[in-house]
């Protein structure tokens, strides 16, 4: 477009490019899929859960004056808080390593970190199952070498969730981090040693701020990312580990209420809008994904 | 993130959206094994005599079915359903009535049929076993619900529907012909008795896995899904004791765009003999009460229209009454 324009026509038709496209405009289409597509269902959801099965905001009361429902509620921001925690916790020095191997065995470690994001999220939770339940692999092995006599409850439950989440997180975790790691220069922290800092020194007062912004965009993801989820939940979960999600689906496709889904779905979405308010506020876009 | 929302919104757009020809009849049902057994039995053999093709589609969701009806733009023309959401979406106007002029009902189970449904196919709660796993199968759902006598875990069916709340009655000594209304309090406080003990099965691959994998050695299942498993050499056990059954329905969603076709597959669907060549792949019973004589003899008695004697019957318009008030305290109760 820009050689064109200057090889026929030169500086002289300036005007012209005021008529460029501008970045907005080739959003447009994206856009209006968008809109078409996604706000305008939500926005109708949204709209029943006020009108059905009466005007008003019964639906909003019932929820929110449930125990069950708050306790559901509280669920989801628990386990969601606890696969970020965890995430970050095995991805920073998976992150870590990655940036500082040599290139060739950095390459074949994200093949299979890409990998696994590939593989179906419905074989990958079958076999968290079958790896974890009481019968499964894990629990034979660990009485097989005497280290317990009675299998350990690791599915059905909380432990279940977070492990089966933890592993499908991480990699949301781990390429940001990847990202700010690899650009912090490693004179920095040879200079932190120089100047006499130990090595725990060097990495909780210079290699953590520096990778603050990438730990943060990634937990942040991971955080609203597992506020919504529901195939691993709902499989690996007891029905006492209930998430938001399966909440709403249960409201929509079992129990054919709107009203109740769309009230539920309107407060999932008021709180990831609020997060995602926060993390624009304090790291913007710009700082995310690393780039 | 936002190009991620525009894939997934291009996906489920493509998916939904594929229009059928105009002549085409749209089936929908479960999926997985069931569905392929009711394309062979019943949705080939339709477009053998009628030239009709039909589209499958699937899984039935109570929740696109009521977006369709009430845009008025179904796609659906035929739905497999469960037995009480068909008595209840009857009532409330989502459904077309059939046409009894050419489906014939006089030789289907009246058990199953309403003016909008009549039984697809129709199965038992039945208490299954793995043989392999432990000392002594659970015989009765009392034994079921005794944790003394048979420790360990259970297998119970997750969503609100017939079938739990039944077995919980009879295991506290609610004799079969009193179960209606159901006590929900008396339910509840015996399914308390056991709920730490329980492990609850979303769909009935994942049954047969924890009882294969003896995860939950016993449990309440579905009587099919157990001849499956031993057809599969696992050794269990099924006890058909007080078989709690419950049936499945075809159904034609309001404003189905093909509804005379419809009901001809409904028609051919519910003959003895797509009846029987169900049955004979599925292990759940005919609704057709014709069907067993097209069967093999050592087949039919494997099937719960075989164990008549000892069943209990799910009261389907008591459910189709009272299925939102069970299902908000269902789930309520399940979160605790």
């Amino acid at each position: 477009m820009a050689s064109q324009t200057e090889t026929e026509s030169g500086a002289a038709y300036a005007p012209l490019r005021a008529r460029r496209p501008t970045d907005f405009d080739l959003t447009l289409p994206a856009l209006g899929l968008l809109i078409l597509f996604f706000v305008l269902p939500v926005a109708i959801l949204l709209t029943r859960s006020v009108t059905e099965p009466q005007p008003g905001l019964g639906n909003y009361a019932e929820l929110l004056g449930s125990s069950t429902y708050l306790r559901i509620f509280a669920n989801t921001f628990i386990v969601s808080g606890l696969v970020t925690f965890v995430s970050l916790l095995i991805g920073f020095p998976v992150a870590w390593a990655l940036a500082i191997m040599p290139s060739r065995i950095a390459s074949i470690v994200f093949a299979i970190l890409l990998l696994s994001m590939w593989t179906n999220l419905l074989a990958r939770t079958y076999a968290w199952m079958v790896l974890l339940q009481r019968t499964g692999v894990i629990n034979k092995v660990l009485i097989g070498i005497g280290l317990i006599d009675k299998p350990l409850p690791l599915v059905n439950n909380l432990t279940g969730v977070t492990i089966g989440m933890t592993y499908i997180m991480l990699p949301f975790i781990i390429l940001p981090l990847y990202g700010v790691i690899r650009k912090i220069d490693p004179a920095i922290l040879q200079a932190a040693a120089l100047c006499g800092a130990t090595r725990w020194q060097s990495l909780v007062r210079v290699l953590l701020p520096l990778a603050m912004p990438g730990m943060a965009a990634g937990a942040l993801m991971v955080f609203v990312m597992s506020l919504g989820y529901f195939v691993t939940p709902a499989l690996l979960g007891g029905t006492a580990n209930m998430m938001l999600a399966e909440l709403i689906a249960q409201f929509v496709q079992s129990l054919v209420n709107w009203g109740m889904g769309g009230a539920a779905a309107l407060v999932l979405l008021v709180v990831t809008l609020a997060l995602y308010a926060v993390q624009l506020r304090f790291f913007g876009t710009d700082r995310m994904g690393g780039r | 993130m936002k190009k991620l929302f525009a894939l997934a919104a291009a996906a489920a757009t493509i998916a939904t959206s594929m229009p059928a020809a105009a002549a085409d009849l749209v089936f929908t049902s479960w999926g997985g094994t069931t569905q392929d057994a009711q394309k062979i039995a019943w949705a080939e053999k339709f477009t053998e005599e009628t030239g009709i093709n039909v589209l499958q589609d699937g899984p039935t969701d109570y929740g696109k079915l009521k977006a369709m009806v009430e845009a008025n733009s179904v796609t659906w023309d035929v739905v497999d359903v469960e037995g009480d959401y068909a008595a209840q979406a009857g009532k409330n106007g989502m459904l077309e009535k059939l046409d009894f002029s050419v489906i014939d009902k006089s030789k289907l189970d009246p058990r199953f049929v309403t003016d909008y449904s009549v039984g697809s196919f129709y199965y038992s709660f039945v208490i299954g076993c793995n043989k392999d796993a432990v000392d002594a199968c659970p015989k009765t759902w009392a034994d079921l619900f005794d944790t003394e006598k048979f420790p360990g875990k259970r297998a119970f069916y997750k969503w609100s529907a017939p079938g739990v709340i039944e077995a919980a009655l009879l295991a506290d000594g609610v004799p079969a012909d009193k179960l209606y209304p159901l006590d929900l309090d008396r339910a509840f406080k015996k399914l308390d008795t056991i709920k730490e003990d329980i492990i609850w099965w979303s769909g009935g691959a994942q049954s047969q896995q924890l009882l294969a994998s003896a995860e939950a050695p016993f449990g309440s299942v579905w009587n099919g899904r157990m001849t499956a498993l031993a057809q599969s050499g696992i050794n269990v056990e099924t006890s058909w004791e007080q078989n709690i059954t419950a049936a499945d329905s075809l159904v034609v969603p309001k404003g189905a765009k093909n509804k005379e076709a419809a009901m001809k597959f409904i028609a051919l669907a519910t003959s003895a003999q797509a009846q029987a060549d169900l049955a004979k792949v599925t292990g759940y019973a005919p609704t057709n009460v014709d069907s067993p004589e097209l069967m093999d003899p050592e087949l039919a008695k494997t099937l719960p229209d075989a164990q008549t004697a000892n069943q209990v019957n799910a009261d389907m318009n008591y459910w189709a009454e009272n299925r939102d008030a069970i299902g908000e305290r269902w789930y309520a109760w399940q979160a605790q």
